[in-house]
């Protein structure tokens, strides 16, 4: 079967489109490529002239949003649901502050962002106390939201994987038949009838490792695949090395045993959540995704890998 | 004496009642139950509003939550539509379950960004 490659950069990170039909590729790609504009126009936290910058700076006051924002929040609303707040769309101030505050290509790694400490005189990083989900309040029926002044939403985590999902779904519409897979930044969602045996997805910490590289492969016939890193988009703040995966209970970089968390799901949006909540979650991670039954690979601080539920058993790969 | 005082005032207050003539009666016991019946007719609307008010914009929840996502979503000149998985109220997993990748290197690689 034949499988047709295109990739290029959106959305801060990298673009991958593969289709099994030659004929739909082109049609495919266009749409994947007008998904993102919309995504990029609608949610993007970096843009002036986005629709969630405008949101922002509404806060205190309902406003009227795009069925796609709509879509967006409720998404990350089920994704703080589902996760007890470890995935909080509400940490848009706390990651800001903390210096990610631009495209992550344009910040600069090292600046003295800091307050002085207390009479111990040690330095501390600024952090912004993160306000909650539950105080967003979403109408789905007028497509409304509101939340108090001085909270900023920030998609990202499950924003970039409904993207993907979107964009799947899109392009499987566009080709006409076949299969799709799209992966935004390491995060895959497909679409259509797979390959014969599967996607084959290596499984890695940073999504710039190249395919053929040394790793876990797996097969994956249907759904999405995301996978969490605190060892990628880091910086440093008063000599502190920081990461973008935010503790709402901290306002502050997790700190937790798990470095990287794979996670297999009926949509790329869901092994997000779950990704990102298990790193957050840090210790419990592991019995909170064994109860969930979502096949996941967690790398731990000092490289220790776990398998949870059904995933794939590398030792077969061996024997 | 007291007792006398008080068996007085009770006789005083049967011959009122004796004074009603029965349809006297009948319309005071429809009456009661018309108000009884406003009363709680009343109180039952007002706790579905409020409970109805409430459920439609309870923080932290969109006021459709639990209802599948399949509308379609239209935004600049593009027009998608979302699994309704992904409004469900647990994550979901993917069937059938991924597989090891025997032989051969990955197609994409699914990592941190």
């Amino acid at each position: 079967m034949t499988v047709a490659l295109k990739s290029w950069k959106a959305l801060g990170t990298s673009v991958h489109v593969i289709t099994t039909h030659d004929d739909g590729f082109e049609p495919a790609t266009t749409a994947v490529r007008q998904v993102l504009e919309d995504v990029d126009a609608t949610y993007s936290r970096f843009r002036a002239d986005s629709e969630l910058t405008r949101v922002n700076a509404s806060a205190g006051r309902t406003i009227q949003i795009s069925p796609l924002l709509a879509m967006a929040i409720e998404l990350a609303l089920r994704g703080a649901r589902l996760t007890d707040g470890a995935v909080d769309p509400t940490i848009g101030r706390a990651i800001r502050v903390a210096g990610y505050d631009d495209d992550f290509s344009r910040i600069s790694l090292e600046s003295p962002h800091v307050v002085p400490g207390g009479p111990g005189k040690e330095i501390r990083l600024r952090a912004e106390r993160v306000p909650g989900w539950q105080a967003i309040r979403l109408e789905r029926r007028s497509r409304t939201v509101w939340m108090p002044q001085g909270v900023e939403l920030d998609l990202g985590s499950t924003g970039k994987a409904l993207a993907a999902d979107l964009a799947a779904t899109a392009a499987m519409a566009a080709a006409g038949g076949g299969g799709v897979l799209v992966s935004l930044g390491g995060d895959i969602a497909t679409a259509g009838e797979p390959p014969s045996g599967g996607w084959r997805i290596l499984v890695a910490e940073d999504s710039r490792v190249r395919p053929d590289g040394d790793g876990d492969v797996i097969c994956v016939p249907s759904g999405g695949v995301a996978t969490s890193s605190t060892t990628v988009r880091r910086w440093s703040r008063a000599g502190a090395v920081l990461h973008h995966i935010i503790d709402p209970k901290t306002s502050l970089p997790t700190s937790g045993p798990f470095r990287t968390v794979t996670v297999v799901a009926a949509t790329c949006t869901d092994a997000n959540i779950a990704s990102t909540g298990a790193i957050v979650r840090g210790e419990a991670a592991l019995d909170w995704l064994t109860s969930c039954r979502l096949p996941a690979r967690l790398v731990e601080n000092d490289g220790t890998i776990h398998y949870i539920g059904p995933w794939p058993d590398p030792a077969s790969v061996a024997a | 004496m007291a007792g006398v005082t008080d068996l007085q005032g009770g006789l005083r207050h049967s011959r009122v009642m004796d004074a009603l003539t029965p349809t006297q009666r009948d319309r005071g016991l429809q009456r009661l139950r018309r108000l009884t019946f406003g009363a709680t007719a009343g109180g039952l609307i007002a706790v579905v509003g409020v409970s109805y008010a409430a459920a439609a914009s309870y923080a932290g929840k969109s006021s459709s939550s639990g209802t599948a996502l399949s509308a379609t979503t239209t935004t600049g000149t593009t027009t998608s539509s979302s699994s309704s998985a992904t409004t469900s109220n647990s994550l979901q997993s993917a069937t059938p379950a991924p597989t090891t990748g025997t032989t051969g290197s990955g197609t994409v690689t699914s990592g941190g960004s």
